[in-house]
Parts: structure tokens; C-alpha cells; sequence
């Protein structure tokens, strides 16, 4: 093969070659730069023209795939048959490669493109097309070889400048949009297809809605990206009734019952290539799709006047067992045998389960929010009974005290219960701190938890109380509103804040819903603001799920609170339970089976995993410790972290769960294993005893930062500042912290007195180094870490070198984060 | 329509290369909420914002916008004052500033002066709230913690030189009465710890914020660092792979050394100021907080605020003797203010940096509130005058105060809108509200008008609703 071949140097092309196309281009050019300036008042002849290069590109993109396909088989079967069909179609590719240059640059000029796209597209069309002549004159001159490998290079050369023309008709995301994970619309219901085909008749009433919830579905899926909330393109929005009767800029979009004139119909059957066609970008709606809508225009555009169904997924309220898997070998635990199953459906593996000292770190951390003691450690890795991580995890929970003051953190974070704060100076706010510390401590069944918080007395109040601040406040903003905002959001993962000023765009809360359920707390009735404009119109009373029950408008307000706490402790409010074991376990294995955490009508990665434990819960008599139990006695939590690049991970729809995800010590916790290992970083009188139970005196190993006001030091390690409801805190490091670890006076004085403890109790380097290791960090150093920690401190420790060394093994990150 | 959009995937792919760049370059990564909405990109004529924040109220009457001067006497009737000083001619053709101000007058034509300030009605005047209102651009309280402006500007464009936190906030204390109130907008709210403010209460301690701790030497700084990246080496964590904990951690405990360790740091040290200069500036904590605001602009700051600190009855907050405290505020403000802009001038930095002067309310003797919509008087103010401690303006004022703007593409001697001249001195030509302000500033900076992130699946914006309209008139002539 190959002995014929002319140097391609040597080749000579006829003038006549390139003459032709050259002067077709050249004749485009200065067609298209006449109107340059006002393309919209281009002579027509040009516009018509232009409007055909998207028929006419289809030749050279189809021709020259053809070609290489003939030519690939041609050279498979070492056959010379094909040839002459070779030749043949190239020609014909670069002739109407010429052609479609020349259609294109007429429609540049004529068409509304961007600047950037246009001139990618452009120069890639171009240089196919130069390329694609070059090929067929090699062809025609018989050098095979070298016009093979051209043909490759210009069908690479279609492809691209096509993928660019797609573009530029179809939108940039054209194909990214359609790749998993890039659908950024939110879970919408009414997923199922409905056949109106064979109805016959007056439509019933069910049938309307149905039919009604079908349209906005699509409406909600096709259009509201450019027509809705965010975007009014044409001054058209589709989201709501009044909107769509309304119509847009041009009028009317539609004329009830005559969908042959409805200018929405008209928009949908145009062409793509059409810029009136309709959805300007994004694919097209299906047949079906558009049937439907014409259909609906038929029946005359119906809207039912009962409550609209729902466009927004909204997760059963309904309590549910789901069966547990089989039990097998090893894989007893509840959470295992779902997570087992859904280890198998994903093809996962269970990963061997991590080593004492980590297992006991996690444990003491997520239980107690302390460090184990180094002796501990030691005892735990040596204890040879097969149930010592069961025991120990019984051990920990029954520690009540300890348990409170880890836990105290989270749910004053969550009950926006804080020590100071906005409020407090004027009487505008009550703390809960004793109230919740008992209730921790002694394992307060979770309903009555819930229902002491809601319908309150005045130890628990605080609440639902809220945060009155002085002056005018906006009415999305009064006390009541504040109690229905956080009782929705803290107990039923339900954001309510949408609502409170406008009927939501995100979910189904409209503003009467909010104002109804926000006017159970209030002793006078409210009225409905709208944006913080009165409407005239009071609000009911009732509560946010109707189907949960009713509460009497007309008793006082300590009647309804009783009714309203009833209703939503009810085992069958599976709302309140499935929030509860979701937050719980976003606690333990740093991330929620749904996330966020306060968005509970998203999908669980586990809906079984997820409803067993909110069954169990409730069956089990509203026991917390007992559902921690239950998580940290699991194989689950006994796999390996996993580490997450990026914190955008963790709300991720597609995640997978493998093991915990890896967490870093809060600020609570970071201060209390520096207290509890080198030297304690706050002294007892600051602790906030005064809003404390007596009791707690007589039961804290060390002033534990959970009991100690906000202070710079706790609010750079990201402790929140609790004037609006906080359920995760993130667990990414930043400048700020580093600089307040790194000089900060808090931290850099405790460092100092750390050190002269230190180098009392252990004058000996090596002693020292081996200690702090087993108190900081549950281990011995290895040789080199001791050797670079001996170095540093030799050969006689000094109180700064001492300093620097524990400074160090405090910023280390296995020090830091949760393994 | 098409260009619009392409515009908007344009702008998302180029912030996108920013952020790879940011990240590649090891700058901490944005925290991930989905940012959307960048409708256009813009030119920017500034990169960094010094905010001197008159914290208490400062009577326009008695500063910028002078009106009619009453001299005390005894028994003089108190709706017949308007201003207690004299006025005197500043650099801007027949604008007057208060006696007392002539260092700021006669530098006005560097800047603007807007005289038409409008603050919200929010009832019962707390100062705390129209605070907040001011520094996020929405009332209080809000569903969502709103951030600070610095914390916007840190979000979006980052640290200007990488070692100077982009957000610096000098001279506020926060043991000082409603100090959780003040805490509540000293936030970076939603958008994370990382963009909240960098705290120097007392801008002559500036430097201990940012040298190492006090007692340590450079070398033993530089010994403690590499003990602390050795262990690390030599632990086995590198076994546990790698995750954003982790590298967010090693990350921003390196920047911290670099910036302690840093040259820049050496900005924020007073004492290097040449005594000529330092003494000019030294009116107080004030005079030297526009000093430290000046050097660090000098290295690259992004965002500095200089407050002349809110404290309950203190500073601007008169309640009593307003005259006599506010000869005193005068004499704080105006010769350090004069020398911050001419200081940056001569360096070249007050073409790329916005000075902006503001309170978050004005002052009047009578007057509480807006005069259309009085409030609850806080002040007793005896209709009689016999006492100085009376003469002055006490009560808190809210239609309309003066705010000062410099550099970064400001419109140069202009002055904007227009107040009465007899009681009520309130608006009556062309009004600003916050979010204007804030718009104008963020425009000047480059950041797209509807610049937002969806909080709780809310769109929230830099200003209410991504609405507030740009400023056009006082930016220079072909800038907008």
C-alpha cells in the first residue's frame, strides 16, 4: 500500500479550484456587510436565503460521514469498488459545504446571534469547508492516502462546527442539559402521564384538576425558567392562572377552547429554527405534550375551582414500616440490614470497619462531644470482648450530664436559645437554657419535648416566644409569625418563610396557610399582611396540615397551643418524627438521609432506611438516646469516614452514602478537647450558672464551651450567633478562624499556661512528646513524629518550645476533624 | 434575546474560571450556595471601598448642610434654630459646610455630596436598626441573617491582595451598650464566617492582630509553623485521602502565617508612619483608623470600614449639649478625613478607591422622625431655650442626611439633591435611598446589579429584590 504516493509538497492546485468557492464567500460577504449595521431591514432575498442554511448544512455533515464510512469499509475489504462512490460524495460534501458557508453568512448577518458563538460556529464552518475542498480535490487527483486523512479531519471539522450551529439554534446547554445531574428543576409531582385520548364528554370534575395539574406540570418543567418567578421574557409569566389568562407582551397567549388561534399552540408547532418557536431553549415539548395542552384549550383552559393539586413534591405524611431486609451473617442491626440492601442495589461495598481507637474517638465525640481519656484508649484497645463497642456506645449514653452539654449545643442552635443576644435588653426574649439542659439530661421523650416547646410553660417559652425587637417590624417578621416560621422549619423540616409574606413560588404554602397557622399563637387575631401591606382580610386559624387535625379558633390562646402541640405529636404526624431521625442522623453520619436538613419533601437516599427509623422511634417511645443507640451500635457507623472535595457534595442529589461522612469537631467541641487534653481554655466562672440547673455545678469535668455566653474565639470557630434558627453548622476551615487560633488572645494564653503545666509535670522530652500524643490525638507517636517533635523541643524543652509544639498538635488535622 | 443569554452563560463561565484560578492559586473555596443572576458584566472603576461610618446620627444641619445660624441666647426659642454654627465656603462654587469642617470643604472637589439622604421609617427610631438597615441594605429583623456590604464585596470579589482580609472593620467595640444589636450586622451572614468582618476595635493595637503573638519572634513564629507542617508530613493523615476539611484547614492556617508573616502586615503597624503624618491623622481613635485605613489600602484592602464607633448616648448620639459635642466630633473627623483623601490621591490609589462618609440618620432640634410621619419623641426639648445643654440637635431625624463620596469614579465638586432651607430641612429634591447607595458602590465595583444566592430556595440579592437603581448622576461623565 501506499507505493503511489506524491509528496504532498509537490501538489499544485488549478485556480479553478479554489476560484469558485472563493468568490461565492467573497460575494456572501459583502452581501451580509451591506446591511451590516441594521440586520433587521436586510434586503429579503439575502434573509430567505440565510433561513436555508440550517436544510442545507445537513448535506455536508451527512455527506462526508457517509464518505468516511465508505472509505473505512473500502479499506477494511482492501476492496477499489468504492471509490469512484468516494469521490463522488466528497464532491458533493464540499460543493454543499461551499453552499452552506455561503447560506450561513447571509443568515449571520440576519439573524439575532451572539457574538462569540457566532464567530466559533463561523470560522470552524469555514475552515470545514476549506478543508472538505481540499479533500475532494486529493480524491479527484487520486491521492488517497492523504485525503483520507483529510476526510478524517473535516468530518472532525462538521462535527464541531455543527456542535457549534447547535448551540447557537438550541441554547449552549443543549447537550450539557440533558447529562445526569444537570437538571437543576426542583422535585415536581405529577410525573404521571394521563391518557385524555379516550375521554369522552364533559370533563369531571377530578379530570379537570388532573388535566389542570398536567399543563402547569409542563408549563412548570418547559417554561417557567424564562417565564415565572425569576424571568418574565416577553412579559409573560405561566405560573399562575391570572398570568397565563393575562397573556405577555404580544397579547393574549391563548383563546379557550379554540387552540388552532391560541398563540401558544402556534409558538409550540413552529420549527426550532424558527425564533418564535417555543421553548426558545431547552428541547422541544414532546407530541403528547402539546396535545395535552391543546386539548386542554379545547375543554376551554379549565381551572378547577377546588385547591389546586400540587406541582411540588410534598413527602406522605403518613407514619410507615417498610419491611426489614433479612438479617444475615454479621448484618443484624436495623440500620444495617437497609443499608445492606441498599449497599447491594448500588453495588457497594461493605469496607472493613475501622480500628478501636478511631471507633472510640467517634463515639465519645458524637455522644459526649468529648475527647476519651488517653487510659481510656488504652483500656478499650485492650478489652478483648466481642461487645465492648455496644457496651461502650451504652456507656456513653448513660453518661446524662456529659450527654446534655454535647447535645445542649445543637438544639440551642436549632431553638435559637442563646445567653445574650438581640432582645434580651429590653424584655423582647427568653431563654429556655434550664428547660432544655433537664430535658437533655434526663432524656425527655421527644414528644413531650415537642409539645412542652409548643404549648409552653414559662420554663420553656422562649421559643415560641421569639424575638420581639423594638420599633416597626416588618409583619413577615411579628413574634407569632416567627413561632410559625421555626416550629415548621426546627420540627417539620418545612420552610414557611416564602409564605409569610406571598404565596410561595417554591412550594404549595400559600399566605393564608402561614397566616392561619401563625395566628394560633397569637392572643388577638392577626391580619393577613401581603408584603407587608395589610389586605383587610383576618387570618384563620389552623393548623399547616389539615389532615393532622383541627383546632378550635375560638379557644384562647393557651387552648390552641394545647390542641396545635396534641396535633403535631400524634404518632401520625410522621412529619415530625422523619425530621427528627434525619437531623439526628445528619449529626452522626455528617450528612442527612435528606438534604438540607429543613427540606424534608426532597427525596431520602433511603426513604425505607429513613421511615423504619422514624417508626421505630415513635414505636419506642419517643426515645433519642435510644435512637442513637440504635445508629451508633450499627456496622454503618462503624465504616470508614468518607471524604467529601468540595462541601457542595454533601447536599448533592445523587449522593451515595458509603460511611460517615467526615466531620470536623465544631467549636464546642475543638475548645473542649483542648480543655480536656492540653489545659482548659475557659475558667468555671464563666459558665452562664445563673441559667443553668443547680445541678450542673456538681457535674462538669471542666467549663465546657456549651455553657459559656458567645465570644469571638467560639464565633470564629463558627459558633452561630442564634438569632435565626441554625440546624448545620459548616465544617470548612477559613482565614478568620486561622488567624484567631494562629494570635488570638483566648487561645494563644491557654497555649501559654498549657505549657508551663506541661513541662512541670513532664520535664523529660521524651515523656512528653509520648503524652500529649496519647491525650490529644488516642496514640503514640510513630519514630519520625517523635524524632521531629524531639527535634524541636531538644535538647532541654523550654516553656515557648513546649507552647509551639502543643500549638501545632492542636491546628493538626487529625486533631481537628472526625476520622 | 439570545445575546442576553449568552451574556449570562458567559458571565457564569468566566466567574467559574475565576473560581478554578481562585482555587489553583489556593484561595479558600466560596462557600458552594448557587449563585445566579449576573445579568451583565460591568466595567468597574473602583476595587476597594473605605466606609467612614459616623455612627450616632450626625445632624446634616450641623456638618454638611448648613442652614441658618442662631447664635445662643438665653431664652431664644428653639424652633428658631437651624444650625448652631456659622457656615463657611468650601471648594465647590456656593457650597458651605459647618464651621469646623473647612479641611473636609476645602477637598470637596475630589468628591460628591449627596444632601439628600432618606433613612427608612421603622417606627420608634432605634439606632441599631437603621444601623443595620444601612450596612445590609435590609431592615431588621430579617428571616435570613443578611450580610454585611463588606461581606457582599469579600463574596464577590475576593481579597485584593491575597495576605489583607477583604473585609477589615476598625474602631467598633463590642462591650458597648446594644452591642448584640451591633453584633447582628457585623455578619457575614448566610454567606459564611469567611467573609465576615476582621475585627481591629482599636486601630493603634491594629498590628497585634496581625503580627504573631505577642511574646513570639518572627523566628520562633517561622520555627512553630514548620513544626506544625512537619508533624503533619510525618502523621500518617495523608492515608485518609484528602477532603475539604482538611484542605480548607492546612489552607487557611498557611494564609494566616503568610499574612503575619507578610511585609503588608507591617501596614497595620502605626508606629512606621512617619511622625509629620501620624500626628495630622491623630485626632483619636478615629484620625488613626482612617491612618491604618489609609496604609492598608496602600497594600491592596478590599473593604475597610472606620466608624467613629456607636456607643448609646456617645459620639454623634447627642442627647444633650449637641452644640459643644459637636465642635468635639468635628474636630475628630475633619482633618483626618482631608488628609485620607489627599494622602490617597498623592499615592494614586483614590482613583480605584470609593471614600464614602454616612450615618444612618440625621439630627434636628424638633423634628423626630420624618416630618410627614412623626414618631415617639425620645428628647425633651424644652421650646424655650436657658440652657446650652439644650442647644443643639437631639432628636433623630430621619428625612434627610448628608453623605459624603470620593474617588473610584465619583463625580468630582457635585453636589446631589436638595434640602429645605427652613424647618422642616427635609428632602425636596431628588431623594436616595439605601439601596441606591449600595448599588452605585457595588456598580463602581464591577458587581452585577441582580447579583443573588438562593438561600432556603430564596432568591437574595444584594440589594432588596436585585431593584435598587444605580446612582447615574454622580458617577463621572462616562462611566455609567
Amino acid at each position: 500500500m501506499g507505493t503511489s504516493d506524491t509528496s504532498f509538497r509537490k501538489l499544485r492546485f488549478r485556480k479553478t479550484y479554489i476560484a469558485l468557492p472563493a468568490a461565492l464567500v467573497l460575494f456572501a460577504c459583502s452581501a451580509a456587510a451591506q446591511d451590516g449595521s441594521a440586520p433587521a431591514n436586510g434586503f429579503w432575498l439575502w434573509t430567505l436565503l440565510g433561513r436555508f442554511h440550517p436544510a442545507m448544512v445537513h448535506f455536508p455533515v451527512g455527506l462526508l460521514y457517509l464518505a468516511l464510512i465508505f472509505e473505512v469499509v473500502a479499506r477494511r475489504r482492501r476492496s477499489i469498488q468504492y471509490a469512484g462512490s468516494v469521490r463522488l460524495t466528497v464532491g458533493i460534501a464540499a460543493v454543499s459545504a461551499i453552499a452552506s458557508v455561503v447560506l450561513g453568512l447571509m443568515l449571520a448577518n440576519s439573524g439575532d446571534y451572539s457574538e462569540e458563538g457566532l464567530q466559533v460556529h463561523q470560522w470552524t464552518g469555514i475552515a470545514t469547508m476549506v478543508l472538505a475542498v481540499i479533500t475532494a480535490i486529493l480524491y479527484f487527483k487520486n491521492l488517497r492516502h492523504y485525503a483520507f486523512l483529510l476526510l478524517i479531519v473535516s468530518t472532525l471539522g462538521v462535527t464541531i462546527s455543527g456542535h457549534f450551529g447547535s448551540e447557537l439554534t438550541h441554547g449552549e446547554d443543549y447537550l450539557t442539559s440533558a447529562l445526569p445531574g444537570n437538571n437543576e428543576q426542583p422535585d415536581l409531582a405529577g410525573e404521571t402521564t394521563y391518557s385524555f385520548a379516550s375521554l369522552k364528554g364533559p370533563l369531571t370534575e377530578p379530570q379537570i384538576q388532573e388535566l389542570n395539574l398536567q399543563v402547569r406540570s409542563i408549563f412548570a418543567h418547559n417554561c417557567y425558567s424564562c417565564h415565572g418567578q425569576a424571568k418574565q421574557k416577553g412579559d409573560l409569566r405561566l405560573d399562575s392562572k391570572q398570568a397565563i389568562f393575562k397573556g405577555g407582551k404580544n397579547g393574549s397567549i391563548l383563546i379557550p377552547g379554540n387552540p388552532a388561534k391560541s398563540e401558544l399552540v402556534r409558538r409550540l408547532h413552529l420549527p426550532r429554527s424558527d425564533k418564535e418557536a417555543m421553548p426558545s431553549k431547552g428541547k422541544s415539548l414532546t407530541a403528547n405534550e402539546i396535545a395535552i395542552i391543546e386539548f386542554w384549550i379545547k375543554q376551554g383552559a379549565p381551572w378547577s375551582a377546588a385547591p389546586e393539586k400540587s406541582l411540588f413534591k410534598i413527602a406522605p405524611m403518613a407514619p410507615r414500616l417498610p419491611s426489614l431486609p433479612p438479617a444475615t451473617a454479621g448484618i443484624q442491626n436495623p440500620v444495617d440490614r437497609f443499608v445492606n440492601a441498599y449497599f447491594n442495589k448500588n453495588d457497594i461495598k461493605w469496607e472493613k470497619p475501622v480500628d478501636d481507637r478511631l471507633f472510640l474517638r467517634r463515639a465519645y465525640l458524637d455522644v459526649i462531644g468529648l475527647l476519651p481519656p488517653a487510659d481510656t484508649v488504652d483500656a478499650f484497645v485492650n478489652d478483648k470482648s466481642a461487645d465492648k463497642r455496644t457496651a461502650l456506645v451504652y456507656k456513653l449514653l448513660s453518661r446524662n450530664h456529659d450527654y446534655a452539654q454535647h447535645w445542649l449545643s445543637f438544639w440551642n442552635d436549632a431553638l435559637r436559645n442563646d445567653y445574650t443576644g438581640t432582645g434580651y435588653i429590653t424584655g423582647g426574649r427568653f431563654d429556655i437554657t434550664s428547660w432544655l439542659y433537664n430535658s437533655l439530661s434526663g432524656n425527655k421523650p421527644y414528644n413531650i419535648f415537642v409539645k412542652e416547646l409548643i404549648s409552653p410553660d414559662s420554663s420553656s417559652a422562649g421559643f415560641v416566644k421569639g424575638i420581639q425587637w423594638r420599633g416597626t417590624i416588618n409583619s413577615s417578621q411579628s413574634t407569632e409569625m416567627q413561632a410559625a416560621q421555626n416550629v415548621s422549619q426546627v420540627f417539620l423540616g418545612l420552610n414557611l418563610k416564602c409564605a409569610s409574606c406571598h404565596d410561595s413560588f417554591v412550594s404549595d404554602w400559600k399566605l393564608d396557610d402561614a397566616y392561619a397557622f401563625a395566628n394560633l399563637f397569637s392572643d388577638s387575631a392577626l391580619e393577613v399582611h401581603r408584603c407587608d401591606k395589610p389586605t383587610g382580610k383576618m387570618a384563620g386559624r389552623r393548623m399547616l396540615f389539615k389532615e393532622l387535625g383541627t383546632i378550635d379558633a375560638n379557644a384562647d390562646r393557651k387552648e390552641r397551643l394545647n390542641q396545635l402541640a396534641q396535633i403535631m405529636i400524634q404518632p401520625s404526624d410522621g412529619r415530625l418524627y422523619r425530621t427528627l431521625v434525619n437531623r439526628i442522623w445528619a449529626q452522626v453520619f455528617g450528612r442527612g438521609l435528606i438534604e438540607p436538613v429543613d427540606v424534608m419533601d426532597n427525596n431520602p437516599w433511603n426513604q425505607d432506611l429513613l421511615d423504619w427509623l422514624a417508626y421505630d422511634f415513635v414505636q419506642s417511645g419517643y426515645d433519642l438516646k435510644k435512637l442513637l443507640a440504635t445508629m451508633l451500635t450499627s456496622k454503618a457507623y462503624q465504616l470508614p469516614s468518607v471524604a467529601l472535595k468540595e462541601p457542595g457534595m454533601l447536599t448533592d442529589a445523587g449522593f451515595k452514602f458509603r460511611g460517615m461522612v467526615r466531620k470536623r469537631l465544631t467549636a464546642e467541641q475543638f475548645s473542649d478537647a483542648v480543655s480536656e487534653s492540653l489545659h482548659p481554655v475557659y475558667p468555671d466562672s464563666l459558665i452562664v450558672f445563673n441559667l443553668l440547673p443547680g445541678t450542673v455545678k456538681l457535674n462538669i469535668p471542666f467549663a465546657r464551651a456549651a455553657l459559656m455566653k458567645n465570644d469571638p474565639f467560639q464565633t470564629a470557630l463558627g459558633r452561630p450567633n442564634r438569632e435565626t434558627v441554625s440546624t448545620s453548622r459548616s465544617s470548612q476551615a477559613n482565614l478568620l478562624q486561622a488567624l484567631e487560633v494562629t494570635n488570638g488572645t483566648v487561645f494563644n494564653e491557654t497555649m501559654k499556661k498549657a505549657a508551663s503545666e506541661w513541662i512541670k509535670k513532664y520535664p523529660k522530652p521524651e515523656v512528653l512528646v509520648k503524652e500529649v500524643y496519647r491525650n490529644a490525638l488516642g496514640r503514640l507517636p510513630d519514630n519520625s513524629e517523635e524524632s521531629v517533635a524531639l527535634k524541636a523541643l531538644n535538647p532541654k524543652p523550654t516553656e515557648s518550645a513546649v507552647q509551639d509544639f502543643l500549638w501545632a498538635i492542636a491546628m493538626h488535622p487529625e486533631f481537628q476533624l472526625i476520622y | 434575546m439570545m445575546k442576553a443569554n449568552w451574556n449570562r452563560r458567559e458571565f457564569i463561565k468566566k466567574s467559574s474560571a475565576a473560581t478554578m484560578a481562585a482555587l489553583a492559586a489556593g484561595a479558600p473555596i466560596a462557600s458552594l450556595l448557587p449563585g445566579c443572576g449576573r445579568g451583565k458584566s460591568i466595567n468597574s472603576t473602583a476595587d476597594t471601598v473605605i466606609l467612614l461610618w459616623m455612627g450616632g446620627g450626625m445632624a446634616h444641619t450641623e456638618t454638611f448642610d448648613p442652614k441658618k445660624y442662631t447664635a445662643f441666647t438665653k431664652g431664644m426659642e428653639a424652633n428658631s434654630v437651624l444650625s448652631t454654627f456659622p457656615s463657611l465656603p468650601t471648594k465647590i462654587d456656593g457650597v458651605h459646610f459647618s464651621e469646623g469642617l473647612q479641611k473636609i470643604g476645602d477637598i470637596m472637589d475630589r468628591g460628591t455630596l449627596i444632601k439628600s439622604y432618606q433613612a427608612a421609617d421603622m417606627g420608634h427610631i432605634l439606632h441599631s436598626r437603621h444601623q443595620y438597615h444601612w450596612h445590609t441594605c435590609y431592615e431588621p429583623p430579617q428571616t435570613v441573617a443578611a450580610p454585611h456590604i463588606g461581606s457582599w464585596i469579600a463574596k464577590e470579589l475576593g481579597p485584593k491582595n491575597k495576605v489583607i482580609p477583604a473585609f477589615i472593620d476598625i474602631g467598633q467595640r463590642f462591650t458597648v451598650g446594644e452591642a448584640e444589636e451591633l453584633k447582628a450586622f457585623h455578619t457575614a451572614g448566610f454567606l459564611g464566617n469567611e467573609f465576615g468582618p476582621f475585627l481591629i476595635p482599636d486601630p493603634s493595637q491594629g498590628l497585634e492582630t496581625v503580627r504573631p503573638p505577642i511574646g513570639m519572634d518572627s523566628k520562633r513564629f517561622e520555627r512553630r509553623n514548620q513544626l506544625y507542617n512537619d508533624l503533619i508530613s510525618e502523621s500518617a493523615i495523608g492515608e485518609f485521602g484528602s477532603d475539604y476539611q482538611k484542605e480548607s484547614l492546612r489552607r487557611s492556617m498557611e494564609q494566616s502565617y503568610m499574612l503575619l508573616n507578610s511585609p503588608e502586615a507591617k501596614a497595620f503597624d502605626l508606629s512606621l508612619e512617619p511622625k509629620e503624618s501620624y500626628d495630622i491623622y491623630n485626632t483619636g481613635r478615629f484620625g488613626l483608623g482612617c491612618l491604618l485605613a489609609k496604609r492598608l489600602t496602600q497594600q491592596g484592602a478590599r473593604f475597610i470600614s472606620v466608624t467613629t464607633e456607636y456607643e448609646p448616648f456617645m459620639g454623634f448620639d447627642t442627647h444633650e449639649n449637641g452644640h459643644t459635642r459637636m465642635a468635639g466630633m468635628k474636630k475628630l473627623i475633619d482633618a483626618p478625613i482631608a488628609q485620607l483623601v489627599k494622602d490617597l490621591e498623592k499615592s494614586g490609589h483614590l482613583d480605584r478607591t470609593i471614600i464614602i462618609l454616612a450615618s444612618e440618620f440625621s439630627r434636628d432640634m424638633m423634628v423626630e422622625g420624618k416630618p410627614e410621619k412623626k414618631v415617639l419623641e425620645q428628647v425633651d426639648q424644652p421650646d424655650i431655650i436657658n440652657e446650652l445643654k439644650f442647644y443643639g440637635m437631639h432628636r433623630h431625624f430621619t428625612d434627610a442626611a448628608s453623605i459624603l463620596m470620593f474617588g473610584g469614579g465619583i463625580r468630582k465638586g457635585f453636589v446631589y439633591g436638595e434640602t429645605a432651607d427652613e424647618r422642616p430641612c427635609k428632602t425636596i429634591k431628588d431623594p436616595v435611598r439605601i439601596d441606591q447607595i449600595h448599588q452605585t458602590i457595588y456598580h463602581a465595583l464591577g458587581i452585577p446589579e441582580d447579583t443573588q444566592y438562593e438561600v432556603e430556595k430564596r432568591p437574595f440579592y444584594t440589594t432588596p429584590d436585585g431593584k435598587g437603581q444605580v446612582i447615574k448622576e454622580i458617577l463621572a461623565a462616562g462611566k455609567v
